[in-house]
């Protein structure tokens, strides 16, 4: 199941400002998804730039290699819009379900 | 890609070679991983190999990325190598002779059933 929620929350990040993995993974750490590794916002990001959600652009950094930078296209903001309603529904629902029981 | 290179595989084998020297400059525990990367994706390799190169180099370009960071390949990678491979490979499309494989067999049963 959070693997689909990783995948909004990514793009969520993106879409706010330009950023690229390694910050990702620290804001997701930040979030407390402290078990999400740079390896998983790799191929989560593998997928949104398949699937054509972003840009990318290769910047050249102070040390090492270019990073690849990531930010939100058209095509992505419209799947972050589903994303958020589908989120709304999946909680509201959950969330009913809890009150139910007790 | 000419024929000549296709049918020996010498356009892999260049890429191969520079991909060796960009691993020979990460560190050590980087290294390690690479080898076990390397081993848990042929499994999802076609028959040449091909698919796997861009998926490779994505990975190598995570690898140097990280190492720049000053990472642990631990912090970066978790535990769960093969895990993460399998992801990035049936990510990239590659198709494994497995799927080959099942893919004959769904046909075979699919066959069998329409008759």
């Amino acid at each position: 199941m959070l693997k689909g929620v990783l995948e909004g929350s990514v793009l969520e990040i993106i879409s706010r400002q330009e950023t690229y993995g390694y910050e990702i993974t620290r804001r997701l750490n930040a979030l407390g998804f402290t078990d999400v590794v740079e390896g998983t916002v790799y191929t989560i990001l593998i997928r949104l730039e398949k699937n054509k959600l972003v840009e990318i652009t290769k910047k050249p950094s102070d040390m090492g290699p270019p990073r690849k930078f990531f930010s939100i296209n058209d095509a992505g903001r419209e799947e972050l819009r589903r994303f958020w309603e589908k989120w709304e529904f999946v909680s509201s629902k959950i969330n009913e379900l809890k009150e139910n029981e007790s | 890609m000419n024929f000549w290179e296709k049918i020996t595989g010498s356009d892999m084998t260049k890429e191969f070679k520079t991909f060796e020297s960009r691993v020979k400059k990460l560190p050590a525990d980087y290294q390690a991983a690479w080898e076990q990367i390397n081993v848990n994706l042929w499994p999802h390799s076609d028959f040449t190999g091909r698919n796997l190169m861009p998926i490779l180099d994505g990975v190598l370009g995570l690898l140097e990325e990280m190492a720049a960071d000053g990472q642990s390949v631990q912090e970066a990678l978790g535990d769960d190598i093969k895990g993460f491979c399998s992801a990035l490979a049936s990510e990239e499309g590659a198709k494994s002779l497995r799927d080959k494989w099942r893919e004959q067999l769904n046909n075979n049963i699919a066959k069998k059933l329409g008759k």
